[in-house]
């Protein structure tokens, strides 16, 4: 369980049998033609069955871009994402995200319930049962009971966790997240990073997550990937090896975590 | 190349129905639809004859005067009431009454205590286009910001020059912008006044050639009167954003 | 006609009465009647202005006719069957020119050329085609009040939040869903506005039509009773003309606070 030391590139191999998001040779970017801009290029990533995988990079990297390939709102440029087998042709339904911006993903007009259960009125559920789906997500993310809130009546953190209930309650394979901890403060943050750890340990989701935070990633995930350069690219990946469960003081005090953190900012100070 | 996609993306709806009226009403046997090309032909007549040009400018010069004393009277009070805390909230309900009624309402009183003539058009004019200008000037005069308020008072700016130079400028925006909600609404209680009673202008062109039985010179007045207020709309507008260019450089909004 | 102003007095529920004020509006409004009054009796006013208590018994009488109740009674139905057809036709075509690129600079010059079009212009050839009818003044009432609420709605829709539409797609809302509970919702401030100005426009016009025709309403009335210089009595219309329109704006007014209350709160 020590293995901090894995080579990158090596991960591509370890889980590919049982991986449930496969990125192969993924180039985004804008522009047509010689307007053309790439962002991402090459990039190579998979994720296995209920793991956690942070992808970590300097702020202006086009991590932004990733998750919007990664989500199927931007067609790739070349290469393909699979998701449980399929090419991923735009959002599928396998995919769950949270957005960085809570207070601009949630639906001000809807009660945190409706917006929860809005995703799965699309999917043609009836009004009991994605109700039920709703309250049991609100529940699980520690707002029981708080649904016929308005999401503007909350605060930042508890409008985050609503934004995880929704994407919990969608029950997708793989949970995307962007930056979701960025814009509350630093208490708040950590709870939020305590509840996803702990979502993860009892439920077993898969998750993905995007940060320029050098802790939050190796904090949060078994390996993280960063990524760096003009187009950017995967320069390193890291196993964390901390297993299911964490703590804000002792994990972060492991001599682990400090070697990962030591060269993943060496790394991106290139 | 692509100025010109766009000016053809924007064009080519309206070009096609007018296209489309054209030949649509091109045989039309039905008395009161004329043929497009019979009611361009007409106002194509008149206007060389000058009957519509002496229309015009009765019915223009009549609008003018009107806005001219909405904008003078509604600048003022909206000034004072602006500034008048006590005053202002004593009258609100009032204010917002009278902006209630509709103004087309008032045509026939107006014109039965005023008479046909001019005058009863320009104060139906005026007093339909006074609220939104004084509306707006007293939501500007409120805008003018705190410090610079305190500076006049600190220099002891005397009441007058207060008004004219920091007032005044200070919610010329707002009050422009009551007058181009005003404009329109002139427009339209101009042409009401005259289609109600009147032996000059566009409205009279219009009653008197449709209660003659003469269609086409209707069906042109109509249309001439709406691309007239169109085009006042839409001229007022860029005038609009040549004199506050200053306003929206300097990123007041 | 995109922007109207509201001062914040006029919709402001506000739960305790202000005693000193309320006095000083009566106070003013006496004022302002007793002017009248010296004006008519020192002959400021013309001979034919009725004194304020012709006004006021008219205003008591009136009420109590049948033919005031059966003209107001057109005149609504007129109006509010034109505007709600405006806000329906408004907020379809505006909320599909607003997202539809192609169809948005199709129709961008239509747009700008109706609002701008004094409609009432078309009210001798609409005498023409329709005839003095119910039918011709519902149709004046919409070809005025459709244009606030379609130009909102086009505001309206282009305003909706990028967030939003990632949310919305990355979560697969179905078309007709999203443009339900996305699109509309998001856009409802926007048209609120224009519900509510083209609710006075669509009173205007009608009381428009009545006054310039034979058709019956309201504005008719106030025409016979001009004609037949019983101006206490066109007085007493015009007040409840005002009433009515003061009584639509303030209610439309509240349910659109009601209504948004999100949008207050998120605002800032």
């Amino acid at each position: 369980m020590s293995n901090t030391e894995s080579v990158p590139g090596g991960t591509l191999t370890r889980v590919s049998e049982d991986s449930l998001l496969r990125v192969t040779d993924l180039s985004l970017g804008y522009g047509e033609g010689a307007d053309e801009k790439r962002i991402i290029e090459n990039l190579s990533l998979t994720v296995g069955n209920g793991e956690f995988v942070s992808i970590v990079g300097p702020s202006g990297v086009g991590k932004t871009t990733l998750l919007k390939g990664l989500s199927g709102l931007l067609k790739p440029k070349a290469g393909q994402v699979v998701v449980g087998g399929g090419a991923l042709e735009g959002p599928h339904r396998d995919v769950a995200v949270v957005f960085q911006d809570y207070s601009r993903s949630l639906m001000p007009w809807m009660t945190t319930r409706e917006n929860i259960a809005f995703p799965l009125q699309g999917r043609g559920q009836k009004k009991p049962l994605r109700n039920k789906a709703a309250d049991e997500a609100l529940d699980a993310v520690g707002l029981g009971g708080q649904g016929n809130k308005y999401p503007w009546e909350m605060s930042g953190g508890m409008q985050q966790r609503v934004a995880i209930a929704r994407a919990l309650a969608y029950n997708a394979k793989v949970l995307l997240m962007d930056e979701p901890f960025a814009s509350v403060d630093a208490q708040t943050r950590f709870d939020l990073e305590d509840l996803v750890i702990d979502l993860r340990e009892k439920l077993g989701v898969t998750i993905m997550l995007v940060t320029h935070d050098v802790d939050e990633a190796i904090y949060l995930a078994d390996r993280v990937i960063v990524i760096a350069e003009k187009p950017a690219t995967v320069v390193d990946v890291i196993e964390t090896g901390f297993g299911t469960h964490r703590d804000q003081v002792a994990t972060k005090a492991d001599p682990r975590f400090q070697d990962a953190r030591g060269r993943i900012l060496t790394r991106l100070r290139k | 190349m692509r100025t010109l996609t766009n000016v053809l993306w924007r064009l080519w709806l309206p070009v096609l129905l007018v296209v489309l009226w054209w030949f649509a009403s091109a045989n039309s046997t039905n008395l009161f639809v004329p043929p497009l090309s019979r009611i361009l032909g007409v106002m194509g007549r008149d206007f060389t004859n000058g009957v519509l040009l002496q229309a015009m400018s009765s019915s223009l010069s009549n609008l003018a005067l009107g806005l001219l004393i909405a904008s003078v009277v509604g600048v003022a009070l909206g000034l004072i009431l602006g500034e008048t805390k006590r005053l202002r909230l004593i009258l609100d309900p009032y204010i917002h009454f009278v902006r209630s009624v509709p103004q087309s309402a008032l045509v026939p009183l107006i014109i039965g205590i005023f008479g046909l003539g001019s005058a009863s058009k320009i104060y139906a004019v005026a007093l339909a286009c006074v609220w939104p200008i004084l509306l707006n000037t007293i939501d500007g005069s409120l805008g003018v910001e705190v410090g610079v308020r305190r500076v006049s008072r600190v220099f002891g700016i005397p009441r007058m020059l207060y008004y004219r130079r920091v007032v005044l400028p200070g919610a010329m925006p707002q009050v422009i912008a009551g007058i181009r909600v005003a404009l329109p609404i002139g427009i339209v209680v101009m042409v009401v006044s005259e289609l109600f009673a009147s032996n000059v202008g566009l409205g009279f062109y219009i009653l008197h050639s449709s209660s003659t039985f003469r269609i086409p010179e209707t069906w042109s007045g109509a249309l001439l009167v709406g691309v007239i207020g169109y085009v006042l709309v839409i001229g007022f507008s860029l005038i609009d954003r040549q004199i506050l260019a200053w306003y929206h450089k300097s990123g007041a909004r | 006609m995109a922007t109207t102003t509201t001062t914040p007095m006029a919709f402001s529920g506000r739960p305790s009465v202000n005693w000193t004020l309320t006095f000083q509006r009566v106070i003013t409004l006496v004022v302002i009647l007793l002017l009248w009054q010296f004006a008519l009796m020192s002959g400021l006013l013309p001979k034919i202005t009725p004194g304020v208590p012709d006004i006021v018994t008219s205003i008591f009488t009136v009420v109590t006719m049948g033919n005031f109740w059966v003209g107001f009674g057109y005149t609504l139905f007129a109006a509010l069957a034109g505007w709600l057809l405006s806000c329906a036709i408004g907020v379809v075509l505006g909320l599909l020119i607003g997202t539809v690129r192609p169809l948005d600079r199709s129709a961008a010059l239509i747009v700008e050329f109706g609002r701008a079009f004094p409609t009432i212009a078309l009210m001798p050839v609409m005498m023409l085609v329709l005839g003095a009818t119910t039918n011709m003044k519902i149709t004046m009432v919409v070809l005025a009040a459709v244009w606030p609420v379609l130009v909102q709605s086009i505001l309206g829709s282009r305003r909706l939040d990028p967030g939003i539409v990632s949310t919305a797609t990355v979560f697969q809302i179905p078309k007709g869903l999203w443009f339900r509970k996305v699109l509309l919702p998001s856009a409802l401030p926007f048209i609120a506005t224009g519900v509510r100005i083209s609710a006075s426009i669509a009173i205007l016009a009608a009381v428009g039509v009545e006054v310039l025709t034979q058709v019956p309403g309201l504005g008719r009335l106030i025409t016979l009773a001009q004609e037949a210089e019983r101006w206490d009595n066109a007085l007493a219309y015009l007040f409840f003309a005002g009433i009515f329109g003061w009584l639509v704006a303030s209610l439309l007014g509240r349910a659109e606070g009601r209504l948004l209350r999100w949008n207050r709160q998120s605002d800032d």
